[in-house]
């Protein structure tokens, strides 16, 4: 009978880079534009006086908390995001079956993970330790 | 009265044969009140008997009707021709399904799809059948739009998921478990999520959002799959954090 | 007699077919280039710690003509994105705040000004004002 095809297995992990991959894009949406515009843009376009992301300017911001936890989350939310998307226009694109999507999870989640450490440790660099 | 003629561009497959699927040209005099339907239904009486398409209530309320029409999924009985573009009008089998001849698809796959999310009110106990389960009209609000599907899978059609992976169990009979997760007197709503929560199920979805668009009862699958995503969420991190609590 | 069933195949370039299936698409790349951008940040970060000379040669890497031309299109591909995920917010509500689901277009514009104000107050509070 149709109503008793047996269940696949339920995933474990999914829901939980789902969630990040969600608070990401939250993230990148809100946060993104406006820093990319800054960095790259306001001073070589003349958009502004000075340059935001100058040496002296940022290393004098870089001092507060605030700003530190600003490119922790920032940095943790695109990549969690990004990783996420990229995940499944591979599979999209054919990358499919579990070996492959085993090794997409390792590698771009990897890739998250690891990045967001990494932006955690330079949060905290100089100010905790 | 026929005002003048239109061209029917129609995709014909014969399963004797196989090979690849042809397009077939059928002028068919036009009046500006008719649809889709009626004209294959006019090539089907006076032009070619051999065609062959589904069809039942030309009143978009069976579902069986689906076709792409200029490249997109559409009820053939509730679309006017005069709305096509001008010139021809391309009817072709609905995308991303296996073609049974001309016009008609295999849908048995869905069935299945359907099947496994139980679309229907599930309880542990049914107790007393002679006492009543009590509606009031905002609980049927709370389903109403996803109990209006009419399993015309349109949404498959438009859906480019599917299209790449065919096990995807796709928006409608997403659609349709939440209808029943949304249901007071259902009880079934775990083993749904514990259905969709899986390789197959709802995480598949990318958001492309086309169902919604072409989907002919507004039911949104789209949105559907979004929300049945946070209640899986919900549900799965309450097991993780908390693997003795009462919801399986 | 044998009868043939027409495999089923998703259409070659059928993102090209429909231009809600390019804007997807684009959503799509442009969520991919926020991880891009992610990195970038976080190199950011390591040249800051090298010092002076380092982060200096990295800012100014990225201003070069070719790579600032690159970086004007994938930033337009970041605001794409901005804004097809404020129209999803929109599409989706899975929390409500109201008994019925807001019309789409009234959460997208909500999105649409609090973008302005979190943007603004990012200028002041991370970079310091103009
Ligand atoms: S959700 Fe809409 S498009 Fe899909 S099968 Fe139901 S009525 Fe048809
Ligand atoms: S014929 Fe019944 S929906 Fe079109």
């Amino acid at each position: 009978m149709h109503a008793d095809v047996a269940a696949p297995d339920e995933v474990l992990l999914e829901p939980v880079f789902w969630s990040l991959f969600s608070v990401g894009g939250f993230i990148t949406a809100f946060l993104l534009p406006v820093m990319l515009f800054l960095i790259f843009f306001a001073a070589p376009f003349h958009l502004w006086p000075g340059d935001p992301a100058a040496y002296a300017t940022f290393l004098a911001h870089w001092k507060e908390p605030l700003v530190r936890l600003f490119f922790f989350v920032l940095i943790g939310g695109s990549l969690f995001h990004g990783t996420h998307r990229l995940k499944f226009m591979l599979m999209d694109a054919g990358f499919k079956g579990p070996a492959a999507e085993a090794l997409l999870d390792l590698i771009l989640n990897g890739v998250a993970i690891f990045g967001s450490l990494g932006a955690l440790y330079y949060a905290l660099r100089g100010w905790l330790f | 009265m026929p005002d003048s003629e239109v061209v029917f561009r129609v995709s014909r497959y014969r399963p004797e044969s196989g090979g690849r699927p042809t397009f077939q040209e059928y002028r068919i005099p036009y009046r500006s009140d008719m649809v889709v339907l009626d004209g294959l239904n006019y090539i089907k009486d006076h032009l070619d008997p051999t065609l062959t398409f589904r069809w039942s209530c030309r009143m978009g309320i069976c579902g069986s009707c689906g076709a792409d029409v200029n490249g997109r999924p559409r009820l053939t009985c509730g679309t006017y021709i005069r709305d096509m573009r001008k010139g021809a009008v391309t009817v072709e089998p609905l995308s991303n399904f296996p073609i049974l001849k001309d016009l008609v698809v295999d849908f048995d796959d869905f069935l299945d799809k359907l099947a496994s999310v139980r679309p229907y009110i599930v309880r542990k106990d049914w107790g007393d059948l002679s006492k009543e389960y009590i509606q009031y009209p905002e609980d049927v609000d709370a389903y109403r739009q996803q109990s209006l599907c009419i399993n015309c899978m349109l949404c498959y059609a438009a859906c480019p998921v599917f299209g790449a992976s065919p096990e995807f169990v796709g928006p409608a009979a997403s659609a349709l478990a939440l209808r029943y997760i949304r249901d007071t007197r259902d009880e079934g709503g775990a083993e749904r999520l514990a259905r969709l929560n899986t390789k197959t199920g709802i995480w598949e979805c990318t958001f492309v959002g086309e169902c919604s668009v072409v989907c002919p009862k507004e039911v949104d699958p789209a949105a559907a799959i979004q929300t049945l995503k946070f209640l899986a969420t919900t549900r799965h991190m309450r097991r993780l954090l908390m693997p003795g609590s009462a919801s399986r | 007699m044998t009868v043939h069933e027409y495999p089923a195949r998703r259409r070659r370039g059928w993102w090209l077919r429909n231009p809600r299936y390019l804007a997807f698409q684009l959503r799509e790349a442009g969520g991919v280039v926020c991880a891009l951008y992610g990195l970038i940040l976080l190199n950011m970060l390591i040249q800051l710690r090298d010092g002076e000379s380092a982060y200096a040669a990295f800012l100014n890497l990225l201003r070069t003509p070719p790579v600032l031309y690159l970086n004007v299109v994938l930033f337009a591909l970041v605001l794409w994105h901005a804004l097809t995920w404020f129209m999803l917010i929109g599409k989706a509500q899975p929390i409500q705040f109201t008994r019925q689901p807001l019309p789409w277009k009234v959460v997208f514009g909500i999105n649409v000004l609090l973008w302005i104000g979190v943007s603004g107050a990012v200028v002041y509070l991370i970079f310091g004002g103009m």
